[in-house]
């Protein structure tokens, strides 16, 4: 639902309107709060169980007398977080402390704050932004921000590594997913995440459905050119160079520990699933059943959301688990040697197709 | 120019080649996994082929085991320990040689041997243990022995006794037997009074 249904809800709406308003928001903010630590207990889950199945291991299983982590090991990430919660908060003697106590709060914000566009099904969307798609690009960068806070407050040469490099990557990389989102709103004519969903009912090429992915050649390109930038926006393997635990301990988050830690671990996790999220909205039909006609109410809207979404996430996974690291260099090559020109042909190629087919 | 775009493909193959062997692990993952979850599971021991049968072997460091009911407590077999490791109490049964049921005292040793002694505590610390096998040789009835190799047929081996507990390794052979019924076999003391 979105945050004015909300507000028409509470009884003291019409009194106090700031009020209402500010209620509406702290009810959004704690359902997304809740969302972003559940989803992301389950996707550590499947982290350490995917990762362990990729390389003929079975992960943690908990078995054997005494308590261990559950059948399967399904408390493995309660014990994780119970971990994290209970160990010392270390900060630095030199470090710059105020910015080294904001870091962690300013990367998880930017990923926390994309969350008010995230349709999730006909219904359920925070705020449907008229700017939907450009506000998540545009917060998406903030988390940049904050690692580089991390690196500079930490002052640790190997903190200050990561975060330069964090930096120089995510800016690239911002380049490439925003020109292939540009085609997307070429195409759609709308910058609302809804709107963009909207244009995506029904079928093309008579059975496949009318996903913007399947649209032209030059829309199929530009989704992996988007996914994989926001991989890269994500720090994640094959583009974790800004953590790059064999070149610089770990990083800008190498003097972490406990709780703050955690909380870098929660908006990376949170920011996946953000650029899944816009993925399956801008090029995978959203919330939009495969089938055009088929499994459309409200409940199945969630469902494919969810289930795209967290495919694309699983999709990060396998990444992370099958490729090695780029180097800094061949990192900067792909962006702005490969995906930055095919970006720019595919806007012009979507261009010249909608004006001679669409 | 060719050169760029035989690189994009040739980088983009590789990288499909890549996910696919992980993927194949990934759903192969019942049949290729090697991960024991050692209590439960364990290794097969190999068969043993080194030139004669392994129940010839004379000495075996595994685990020391107590037959108790053969036990005559004559702690020849403290004394020998080297590092004070084995602790035995006994009290005198009164009746040589016959069964007290109630407490689960046989009367006989296998070989034959009439018990005087009841043995109430047999504590072995396996952690002080020096493996030196020197108990082993003083025992009459041949009642304390390394479990496996030549005396499988008492006891199979046993070299994984790892506990949680420092204290669980102290192993208690004696029979366990409610005070109430042991306090007419243990000696009477004289009440003192205040």
């Amino acid at each position: 639902m979105t945050i004015d249904q909300l507000m028409n809800w509470i009884p003291f709406g019409a009194d106090w309107p700031a009020l209402a308003f500010f209620a509406a928001v702290l009810v959004c903010a704690l359902t997304v709060f809740l969302f972003i630590a559940v989803y992301a207990l389950m996707a550590i889950y499947g982290e350490v169980k995917i990762s362990s199945f990729m390389q003929d291991k079975v992960g943690p299983m908990g078995q054997g007398v005494g308590f261990h982590a559950g059948k399967w090991g399904l408390l493995q990430p309660v014990a994780d977080a119970v971990k994290l919660i209970l160990k010392e908060d270390i900060i630095p003697t030199l470090a710059d402390k105020k910015l080294f106590i904001m870091a962690p709060f300013v990367v998880f914000i930017g990923a926390f704050i994309s969350f008010a566009a995230l349709p999730f099904n006909q219904h359920t969307v925070v705020s449907d932004l008229n700017i939907g798609i450009f506000y998540i690009l545009a917060v998406g960068s903030l988390s940049v921000i904050g690692i580089i806070l991390a690196g500079w407050g930490s002052n640790n040469k190997w903190s200050l590594y990561g975060g330069m490099r964090s930096a120089a990557q995510i800016v690239s990389y911002e380049i490439p997913a925003a020109l292939s989102i540009i085609t997307v709103i070429m195409l759609t004519g709308t910058l609302s995440m809804q709107g963009i969903i909207e244009f995506q009912k029904g079928t093309i090429w008579v059975i496949l459905p009318n996903w913007i992915i399947f649209n032209n050649p030059f829309s199929f390109i530009a989704f992996f050119i988007f996914f994989i930038s926001g991989v890269a926006e994500c720090n994640r393997t094959p583009f974790d160079i800004p953590e790059a635990e064999s070149e610089l301990v770990a990083g800008a988050f190498t003097e972490y520990s406990g709780m703050r830690y955690a909380f870098f671990f929660l908006s990376e996790y949170a920011e996946m699933f953000v650029i899944s999220a816009v993925a399956t909205t801008a090029f995978l039909g959203g919330w939009n059943s495969p089938i055009s006609g088929f499994f459309d109410g409200p409940g199945w809207g969630l469902f494919w959301f969810m289930g795209k979404s967290l495919f694309l996430v699983f999709v990060m996974l396998w990444f992370r688990w099958t490729f090695p690291r780029l180097r800094v260099d061949q990192l900067m090559s792909i962006c702005w040697k490969v995906f930055l020109p095919f970006a720019l042909v595919n806007i012009f190629g979507v261009a010249i197709w909608s004006l001679i087919i669409g | 120019m060719s050169r760029y775009f035989r690189n994009i493909f040739e980088s983009i193959s590789t990288l499909m080649t890549g996910l696919g062997i992980t993927w194949r692990h990934m759903i192969r993952i019942r049949k290729d996994n090697v991960t024991l979850q050692y209590p439960e599971e364990r290794w097969p021991r190999p068969e043993r082929n080194i030139g004669f049968d392994f129940s010839e072997y004379n000495i075996i460091r595994s685990r020391l085991q107590v037959d108790i009911d053969d036990c005559i407590g004559c702690l020849k077999c403290e004394r020998a320990c080297p590092v004070q490791c084995i602790k035995i109490v006994t009290v005198k049964s009164g009746a040589k040689g016959e069964d007290l049921m109630d407490i689960g005292h046989t009367g006989l040793t296998s070989n034959g041997t009439k018990k005087a002694l009841i043995v109430t505590r047999f504590d072995i610390d396996m952690s002080e243990c020096c493996y030196c096998n020197l108990c082993v040789y003083p025992c009459p009835e041949d009642c304390i022995y390394m479990t496996g190799g030549p005396n499988s047929k008492k006891h199979p081996i046993d070299y994984e006794f790892s506990q949680y507990d420092r204290n669980d390794l102290i192993f208690k052979f004696a029979k366990e037997v409610e005070e109430e019924k042991m306090a007419k076999y243990l000696p009477q003391k004289e009440k003192v009074e205040a």
